[in-house]
Parts: structure tokens; C-alpha cells; sequence
């Protein structure tokens, strides 16, 4: 009796809208995770900082936005810009030495993200603030029964441009020639000519800058505050893990565990949902350890 | 490895002579550990303990609190202190760590020797220190809203109980917006029984409940909660979202094209500084139940206000209920000792007498901010008056109804069966006494 | 030869070390103080456990909240059954969500023994099985690590959510102390603080003859190289399995005593920061010497209790500096610090000792 009386019950306007709703957060698991994808894929180093990167870029479009005036779409390529240049900075002073103990990266970074949270509540205060949007961005689409907000859409899309603009830069540019190689075999390529120290370097700015895009954009669809970011961290670091640190597995594992995410909370309720999908990623880590899509190079 | 075993064997024999030389260390009672001490000396000053975090992620509502219980201090000493002697508090940080609260408890209590404890916000910070409490036959002032269902002999609370905060909340909601409603919350306990006592005044009211949702604590993820909402139509929302989720609640209520005239949010939360973090649009019209806004229209209120933000306390520049439950609070303390003073004289003074001598305290309309309350002679909660405020433009709050008479607090109004919380402990339907049900 | 890599003087410093913390109750007559050490000697155990996973068997650990908490709350679970009677046979907190009956999984705590035995057993059982489908899956470094996060976090989410069987949030607060029979373990008496000396002791002890035993060799020698000891023809998932077991026993065992300290568990004890700061405490210490993660431990909770009210708002900041400038500068922590001074100052002496650095080489350097 169970199964016909399910279906005639099972609403699928609501259905659709829950696949629709789990692209947004897929969207936005994947945008957090991008960062991290580059420096995990290119450096091999787990930044456990990366949530404090986002917000410092939620924090960034913040002082921008309050001191400075700036309106908001212009504060979104600054926080690029200004968590880029902290990156920079964290991996010229403290992870190119560590390098060769990806085990130390983790931890090191662990310390850098306890500094950055406490710093950032020492400057700020631990009140939270919030980033002030244009009015067209808080409404919402409607079309027929599909209902999805302007800010989700334009999330996505952000995060279609630069899964584009990534991919461009790997597979479409001499730096991006560079990347790939110090990624399959450092000493090869050192010996091309390729200097894999600017490589790392430039990389580990590039992440942090997409986290700090990330920050600029979640301000606005949650809250500004100093343990903001680790929220999102756990999140990004398994869509990382299960899509085995390339660009083309972040992008099927965020859409997938997002996709899972969604449909698991319009069946029973969120909390439960999480629970499922960690349980999920540990099975499936069993199977297949090195992730979806493994880099072709030796393993780290 | 010979080596190793005799030099094992050496270590343990250490461990031992150590052991041996210390055989009294078995025998102490505790008794003896922390005996009969007299807990206030007179001309000396009243130590109390402030036990909030000042630090880390509850330091947002928390900070607030060790600031206004400074202010209260300060108020109080001016005008000659508690039976001449004035009030010293113990400042600590918990760091939003139950297991830092749990700790700094063990030391205000057994080190500072505080007279009371002034602390916590949330509820598991609460039931993280309450073991110690009542293991010492101490004293904590809880000063915020919480569930109930527990019946300590340690305890006393002025904030709102789940059976005061909704009453007419939603009977109110019912009768402006319609019948159909839709509960949000945060999973924790808290949420879970308020929602068990809306549900009651829900039923008496007529209303229609269309669906119950939990949000993990500091989730900021509310699209599927929002897709169901707008598949159930309610005419208005419950929320009992708290902290930082409830701020991305209300933030995605409007990205997602709600509207606040038709679909209303109705809270037990979204306060003062919740709409100063959200920005004021997103919280502009929705409505909010506590016993106390900064807004109220009495002189008590004005001069409490002014006075606050102007004293060096003031700088975060806002009153909200939760600030004003805990200024409650040190003078139900002042009331409790004076009382108790009376009674049994300076030197028969511990924290348990203060307890027992605080049923029935008054703080009245000239001294109260919110209007006259009163604790509670059997299970010490406070009897007050639930408002309910509207979120205007500009962030302040309009209120709308006030009860007409004070809600007596009743910690078990939803489980009967399990017996009345009286001032000897929780009295079962068979008539035995439990005491310290936590 | 350098006097740190000698077995006797190690013996002799955690000799010496557990003398200090037996004298403690025999100095100190304040009670508060009696319970903090304890608790630090609790934190201090969880400390071992990193390092052995860790610094030993060279599998980082960010998840070792789930064995201490799983203990915790199976021996929360214990001593609130031990404040039920038949006239009242449930907890309060679940009647408050409607349980008319005691679930299932609760019915073992009724008897105390049953109760801490499977505290123990339960998140020993876990780790053998997570730790066996992870290792055998050849899952290993980082991403151990960050799988060891995520089984934390699922931990917590179901904890939290399972509210009629576990509280939730509020968690489990037995109302009165541990009884064991007809004593009753005051958790500020010195009994309380004999009781995790003495397991710390055993613990230690059983540690380090592990690290010097021939598992330890083939379990130091996975950490170097795990693919050449398969090579070898070594289990490598297997040895790797029974270390990370072994370490989150440990962890349960420091669960068990926790709560019987503070009387109180929740969610809170599955906090990836909690995890994290395991980690400091031993890094910071040496997560290669045992002894050095133990007075890690004691260092940074000792400085945060301490410390922490002068610094406030800058406690965190400071701590993390510390931390990097440790991992930066010192891998091995400031157990590292002090193998290096006496290092020198062997050296010093060793010159006209010409044959003492080949004997040397012969034992196995524990720990290294």
C-alpha cells in the first residue's frame, strides 16, 4: 500500500523545488571550496585558515563598505584583492617552509586561524555587523511554481564565472602550463625552468582571494561575524576530499553532496540530513579512497 | 628492554611510597574540605560572582550582562550597599567553553567563597554548572529565559519561563493574522518546549499548526525550511531561532521574496541587538514577546536607560531584555540578603538561607524597569508581565499589548503527570518530594 | 652520547614527573585545586593518546572527541541511572520529550559495571572499525585527518538531534556523584585525583613499553615509510588500526574520568576545537615524547586557567602564535627544545667519550 499511496502524496512542485534549491546550495558549498581546491590540488597544504579567509573577506567588504563607501558589486573584487594579499603574505612568512610537512601545513594553518578569528574580534568586537545590498538583490523569481531568491541566483552565477575563469587560467595559459607541471612532478619541472616556488606562491594568493569572494557573498546571505567561517569550512573540505583535490571533482562533488543535502532535508529535516551526508562521504571513501577524480600525478 | 621493566618496576614503587605517605589523603570528608565558614563578615565587602563570557561566541549577549550587573553594583553600593556593607563582584571569564564555566564555578565557589553566582545565557551552560551548585548547597541567579522543567533548591530565575513567554503571543498572532501557523527553531531544548507550550495556547486560540521545522544550532542554511513554509501558506511564523541563525533566518525570509504584512514573523529572540545586526530593514515589521523593550514608556524605564548608557557600562549603546533580567536579578539578591539578614543575622548568613528567604521578593514598579515582578514562593521563577513589541523602521520597538496582570511562572505546566515544583523539591502525583531534579 | 635518548634516563624524568603529581595531594589541601589537577591529569591522558596516534604511530588525529565523548557519555548515562530507583525509573529530561519507557540502549546502564565496561568497549569498538575501513582503504595523512573531522561533526549533528535519548544541547547532568558499591567518589576528594593519577600512570607506562617494544619499531617504521613496510610484507592497515584503537581507548578511559570529575557531558565534548586543542597540547609539548605531550597538556590548561583572565581577549591570539611559532620552528615541541640542549651538552662532554654514540645506536630511539 505504502508505495502507491507515496507517490500519490509526493508533491513534486515541491520536489523540483527542492533540486533547484539544492543547486543554489551547491553553489555555495562549491564557491567556499574553490579556494581550497587550488591550494589542496597545486601545494598539497590543507589550510585550515581557509574559513578565516572567508571571513576576512566578509569582514573586508564590510570595512569597505562602511568606511569607505564603496558600493557593493565593486567590495566583491576588493575582498579578492585584499585576502589575496594576506595570503600572500601568511605563505611567504610561514608556508613555504613547510612544504615538505603537509602534516605541519594543517597544523600551522590551524594556529593561523585561531590568530585571524581573535584578531579580527579584537579589532571588530564580537557583535556581529552586516553588509547592506541593493534592494534588487533581496527579492526573489517566481516563475509558475519555482520560486528561487536574486541572490542565490547571483551566487551561482559567480560561481559559474569562476569555475570558468579557473579553468581558462589552468588549461588556457602559460601559468596555468606551469601549475599543471610543478603539480605532477616538481623536480621535472624545476629543471624546464619553471620556477615552482613563484607557482606555489601565486597559487596559495589565488585560493585565498576565492575564499575572501566567498566571505563578501555570505556576509550578505547570513551574518558577518568573527567564527563565521568555520561554518562553512567542514563543508568545503569534504567537497575537496570526495572530489580528490581537482577542479572538475570539486565541482561534481559540491554539486552532488549539495544536490544530497537538499533532497535528504526535504525528507526529513536538516540536522538529519547532515548526519546522512557525512555518513555518505565516509562510505564512499571507502570505495574510493583517492576521491572522484584523483590528480594524475603521485600521490601526496 | 631489561632495563626498562626494573625502572618500570622503580616507578611504580614511587607511585606507591607516594601513595603510602599519604594516607590521610583517603580519609578527608568533605566536611573537613570546605567546613563551616561564615560567609559574609561584617564591614566586609559581598563577594558575588559574575560568571559570563566575556570571550568567544556567547560573549555577544554575555558581555552585555557582566556590564549591566556592574551597573546594578555600582547603583547599589551608592546607596549604601546591602545592610551597610557593599557588594564586590568576582568577575570571570567562561570563554564560551562549558567546560571553562564548569571549572571557574568550582573556583568562585571554592576559592572566591562568592556569596552567589550571577550567570550563564544558554541552557547548557546552565546544566554544566548546576552538578557544582547544588553539590555545595549554593546559589545561582539564572537571569534569561528558559524552558523550565527543572526543580532545584539552588536556583532562581528572572527571566520568562516557556509557559509565560508565548501566552499571548500567539493568541495575539491569531486574532491580527490568522488561524495557520509554522514553527521554526533552533534543535535544541529550549525551542522544543516552547513550541510544546505554543502549541497549548495555540490549540485554546483556535489556531491551526501546519508544520514544525528544526535548524542545526548556528545553521545559516534556510532554503528547504523556506520552501516548505511557502508550500504550507501559514498566515504567520513562530521562531524560536536563536543567535546567529536567527539573524540569517530573517535575512533569507526577505531574499526569498516573503513579506513581512501577509507572513509575519512572530519571536521569542529577535531583540534589540539582533535587529542592529541584521540591519534594520530585514527586521522591520516582525514581532517579538519578552517582558522588557528599551522602548517601554514608564520613568523606571527612562531613568534605567539613560542612566546605563550614559555610565561608563553603557558603550555598547542599547538596553534589551535580557540586560534587564539580569539588572533584576542583583536586586532580588539585595531584597533576598536583607531579608535573610533580618532573620537569622550576619553570621547565620549562606547561600541557602538567601534561597529560602528570597520567596515572595517584590521589586517594584519604582525600581523595576519592566513594571513589578515577584519570585515565585515555591519554585522561584519570576511572576511578570510578557509584552509583545512590533520591529518599527528605524530598529526600535513599538509595543503593542502588554498582559494585564503578572503570569505566575509554572515549570511543569506541560507535565502534570511528573508533579508541582514546590520550595522542598519536585512533589510527585504519589506524593514523594525529589529534591535537585535537574 | 645525548642523555634524552637514553631509555634509564627516560624512565628516571617520568619517574620524577609522576612523583610531583603524587606529591600534589599530599601539599596541597584546597580542594579546588585537588579537582583542577585532576582534571588536567584527564586532559593530560588525552594528550598520551594524541601522541601515541600521532607523534608514534604518525596518523593525525582531529577527531579524538569521539572516543572521550562517547566515553563520557556512556558513564554520564551510568551515574545518572545510579539516581534512578523504581518509583521514578526514568531521567527527567525524558519524560520532558515523552518517553513513557527507558530506550533501548539505556537498559545496560542500569548496572554500574555493565555501564563503565561498555563506555569503554563502545568507542574502542568504533575506532577499530572506522580506523579499520579508512586504513585498509589506504586512507592516510591529511586525508585520515579531515575524514576523522567529518565523522566528528556527524557525531555532533546526531547527538544534538537525537534529543528524547540524549538531551540534546543541555546534555546529561547526573545529579550526584560516581558510587562504585558503597563508596562514593567525592570528585573533590583526593581519592577522585588517585584514581586518574594512577590511570595516567598505567596508561604511560603501557605506552612507552609499547614504543619500545617490537610493535613499536614496525609501528615507527609505517610512520617513515608505510609503503616499504608493506613491501615487506607487513599488515600496515592492521598495525595502523590497532594504534589509532588503542589511542582512542585511552581517550575513553579519559571520557570515563571526566565525567565522573564534572558531573556533566554534552554535545559540547564533540567540538572540533576541543579535538583541535588535544592536538596543540601535544604539539606544543612534543607529540614524539609521551611525557612531553602530558606536560603539554598541563602547561596550556594551567596557563588558560591562570592566564587566561589577564589576557582575555588576547588568550586565543596568543595561544595561536604560540602554536605556530612551535610547528614552525620546533616540530617536535618543547620536548624537542630540551632533547636538543641536552644534546649540546652531551656533545660537549662526549668528545673525549668516543664510543658512547655507536652504543647508542644500537637501542632503539624511542619516540624519535
Amino acid at each position: 500500500m505504502a508505495v502507491g499511496s507515496f507517490f500519490g502524496s509526493f508533491d513534486w512542485s515541491a520536489f523540483l523545488n527542492a533540486l533547484i534549491l539544492g543547486v543554489s546550495i551547491a553553489s555555495i558549498w562549491l564557491i567556499a571550496a574553490l579556494g581550497l581546491t587550488i591550494i589542496y590540488g597545486t601545494a598539497g597544504v590543507i589550510n585550515m585558515a581557509h574559513g578565516e579567509f572567508i571571513m576576512l573577506g566578509a569582514y573586508s567588504s564590510y570595512m569597505l563598505q562602511n568606511y569607505v563607501g564603496l558600493p557593493f558589486f565593486l567590495c566583491v573584487p576588493a575582498a579578492f584583492v585584499i585576502v589575496a594579499l594576506v595570503g600572500l603574505i601568511l605563505e611567504r612568512g610561514l608556508i613555504r617552509y613547510l612544504y615538505k610537512r603537509p602534516l605541519d601545513t594543517l597544523l600551522a594553518t590551524f594556529g593561523v586561524s585561531l590568530v585571524l578569528m581573535q584578531g579580527v574580534r579584537l579589532i571588530f568586537g564580537s557583535d556581529p555587523k552586516y553588509l547592506a545590498v541593493p534592494p534588487i538583490f533581496t527579492s526573489n523569481f517566481q516563475l509558475g511554481f519555482v520560486n528561487i531568491s536574486a541572490f542565490r541566483v547571483i551566487v551561482l552565477g559567480i560561481t559559474i564565472a569562476l569555475v570558468v575563469a579557473l579553468w581558462a587560467l589552468f588549461y588556457r595559459t602559460r601559468f596555468g602550463v606551469q601549475v599543471r607541471a610543478v603539480m605532477q612532478d616538481k623536480e621535472m619541472a624545476a629543471s624546464f625552468g619553471i620556477n615552482s616556488d613563484r607557482v606555489y606562491m601565486l597559487t596559495f594568493a589565488i585560493g585565498a582571494g576565492l575564499a575572501g569572494i566567498a566571505g563578501s557573498l555570505f556576509g550578505v546571505l547570513n551574518i558577518v561575524l568573527p567564527t563565521m567561517g568555520t561554518g562553512y569550512v567542514v563543508q568545503a573540505f569534504l567537497v575537496v576530499v570526495v572530489g580528490g583535490g581537482t577542479l572538475a571533482g570539486s565541482v561534481i562533488a559540491g554539486g552532488a553532496t549539495g544536490e544530497l543535502q537538499s533532497v535528504f532535508a526535504y525528507f526529513t529535516n536538516d540536522t538529519f540530513a547532515r548526519f546522512m551526508l557525512y555518513v555518505l562521504i565516509v562510505v564512499f571513501l571507502r570505495i574510493r579512497p583517492q576521491g572522484l577524480f584523483a590528480p594524475s600525478a603521485k600521490r601526496r | 628492554m631489561r632495563t626498562s621493566r626494573r625502572s618500570f618496576l622503580k616507578t611504580a614503587a614511587l607511585g606507591a611510597g607516594a601513595a603510602i605517605a599519604a594516607p590521610y589523603g583517603f580519609v578527608r570528608t568533605i566536611d573537613q574540605a570546605w567546613g563551616a565558614q561564615s560567609w559574609i563578615k561584617k564591614g566586609e565587602p559581598i563577594k558575588i560572582g559574575l560568571l559570563f563570557s566575556l570571550s568567544g561566541g556567547l560573549a555577544v549577549p554575555e558581555e552585555d550582562s557582566t556590564l549591566v550587573m556592574q551597573y546594578a553594583i555600582d547603583e547599589i553600593n551608592k546607596a549604601g550597599g546591602v545592610a551597610g556593607m557593599p557588594l564586590e563582584p568576582v568577575i570571570v571569564d567562561a570563554k564560551s567553553d562549558f567546560k571553562v564555566y564548569s571549572e571557574k564555578t568550582k573556583e568562585l565557589i571554592l576559592r572566591n567563597k562568592v556569596v552567589s553566582i550571577f550567570g550563564c545565557y544558554t541552557s547548557a551552560s546552565r546544566k554544566a554548572i548546576l552538578p557544582t551548585v547544588m553539590a555545595q548547597d549554593h546559589l545561582l541567579y539564572y537571569p534569561t529565559c528558559y524552558e523550565g522543567a527543572e526543580c532545584t533548591q539552588n536556583t532562581i530565575c528572572t527571566g520568562p519561563l516557556a509557559n509565560q513567554h508565548s501566552k499571548d503571543l500567539i493568541p495575539y498572532m491569531v486574532q491580527q493574522f490568522g488561524k495557520k501557523v509554522f514553527f521554526v527553531g533552533s534543535n535544541y531544548v529550549w525551542p522544543k518546549e516552547s513550541n510544546k507550550n505554543a502549541k497549548i495556547w495555540l490549540e485554546k486560540a483556535g489556531g491551526e499548526l501546519l508544520g514544525e521545522e528544526y535548524i542545526p544550532l548556528g545553521g545559516s542554511e534556510f532554503g528547504p525550511v523556506l520552501n516548505k513554509i511557502r508550500d504550507a501558506k501559514p498566515n504567520f511564523i513562530f521562531s524560536t531561532v536563536v543567535g546567529a541563525s536567527d539573524i540569517a533566518f530573517h535575512k533569507q525570509f526577505k531574499q526569498e521574496g516573503f513579506k513581512v504584512d501577509s507572513m509575519p514573523i512572530a519571536s521569542l529572540t529577535t531583540g534589540e541587538i539582533e535587529t542592529r545586526a541584521m540591519g534594520n530593514e530585514f527586521g522591520a515589521g516582525h514581532f517579538l514577546s519578552a517582558p522588557y523593550f528599551q522602548a517601554l514608556d514608564t520613568p523606571t524605564n527612562h531613568k534605567f536607560v539613560e542612566g546605563f548608557l550614559k555610565s561608563k557600562y553603557g558603550k555598547n549603546g542599547t538596553t534589551h531584555y535580557n540586560m534587564e533580567e539580569t539588572y533584576l536579578s542583583a536586586y532580588v539578591f539585595k531584597y533576598g540578603l536583607e531579608k535573610a539578614i533580618k532573620a537569622v543575622g550576619i553570621d547565620g548568613i549562606t547561600p541557602r538561607v538567601i534561597r529560602d528567604h528570597s520567596a515572595g521578593i517584590r521589586v517594584e514598579d519604582d525600581v523595576s524597569p519592566e513594571g513589578l515582578i515577584w519570585i515565585d514562593d515555591q519554585n522561584f521563577n519570576c511572576w511578570l508581565k510578557p509584552k509583545i513589541g512590533q520591529c518599527q523602521a528605524d530598529g526600535s520597538f513599538k509595543i503593542v499589548k502588554a498582559a494585564d496582570t503578572q503570569v505566575a511562572p509554572d515549570p511543569y505546566s506541560i507535565y502534570p503527570d511528573i508533579g508541582k515544583c514546590t520550595a522542598d523539591g519536585l512533589k510527585g502525583p504519589d506524593g514523594k518530594l525529589r529534591k535537585s531534579v535537574i | 652520547m645525548n642523555i634524552y635518548h637514553n631509555v634509564k634516563a627516560q624512565w628516571l624524568a617520568y619517574a620524577a614527573f609522576f612523583a610531583v603529581l603524587a606529591l600534589v595531594p599530599v601539599l596541597v589541601s584546597d580542594s579546588f585545586l585537588l579537582n583542577q589537577f585532576a582534571t588536567y591529569g584527564v586532559f593530560g591522558l588525552l594528550a598520551l593518546s594524541i601522541s601515541l596516534c600521532w607523534g608514534f604511530g604518525g596518523i593525525l588525529n582531529l577527531g579524538q572527541g569521539i572516543p572521550f565523548g562517547l566515553g563520557a557519555y556512556g558513564m554520564a548515562m551510568t551515574m545518572q541511572m545510579q539516581s534512578q530507583d523504581a518509583s521514578n525509573p526514568l531521567p527527567p529530561f525524558m519524560l520532558n520529550n515523552s518517553l513513557d519507557h527507558l530506550p533501548m540502549f539505556w537498559e545496560p546502564f542500569r548496572n554500574t559495571t555493565l555501564g563503565i565496561v561498555l563506555s569503554l568497549i563502545v568507542p574502542t569498538l568504533f575506532c577499530a572499525i572506522f580506523g579499520g575501513l579508512m586504513f585498509r582503504a589506504r586512507v592516510s595523512g591529511p586525508f585520515f585527518a579531515i575524514m576523522t573531522l567529518a565523522m566528528l561533526s556527524a557525531w555532533y549533528t546526531l547527538i544534538l538531534d537525537v534529543q528524547p535519548y540524549t538531551n540534546g544541547a543541555n546534555g546529561i547532568t547526573p545529579p550526584s556523584p560516581l558510587k562504585l558499591g558503597e563508596i562514593v567518589v567525592d570528585p573533590y576528594s583526593p581519592a577522585a585525583y588517585w584514581t586518574v593519577l594512577v590511570l595516567l600512570l598505567v596508561a604511560t607506562v603501557t605506552a612507552k613499553l609499547m614504543t619500545l617494544s617490537r610493535f613499536g619499531l614496525v609501528v615507527q617504521a609505517v610512520r617513515g615509510d608505510a609503503e616499504r613496510v608493506r613491501f615487506l610484507g607487513y599488515n600496515v592497515a592492521g598495525y595502523e588500526t590497532l594504534v589509532y584503537t588503542i589511542s582512542g581507548f585511552i581517550a575513553a578511559v579519559a571520557g570515563c574520568c571526566w565525567v565522573m570529575l564534572t558531573q556533566y557531558v554534552s554535545p559540547a565534548q564533540f567540538d572540533t576545537t576541543f579535538s583541535l586543542s588535544m592536538v596543540i597540547w601535544a604539539g606544543i609539548g612534543g607529540r614524539l615524547s609521551l611525557l612531553g605531550a602530558i606536560v603539554g597538556a598541563f602547561l596550556i590548561q594551567g596557563a588558560q586557567s591562570y592566564l587566561g583572565d589577564t589576557f582575555l581577549n588576547t588568550w586565543l591570539l596568543v595561544l595561536g602564535g604560540f602554536f605556530i611559532l612551535v610547528v614552525r620552528f620546533l616540530p617536535k615541541g618543547l620536548a624537542g627544545l630540551v632533547e636538543s640542549a641536552l644534546g649540546k651538552l652531551s656533545s660537549r662532554r662526549g668528545r673525549d667519550d668516543g664510543n658512547g654514540v655507536a652504543a647508542s645506536r644500537l637501542v632503539p630511539q624511542p619516540g624519535e
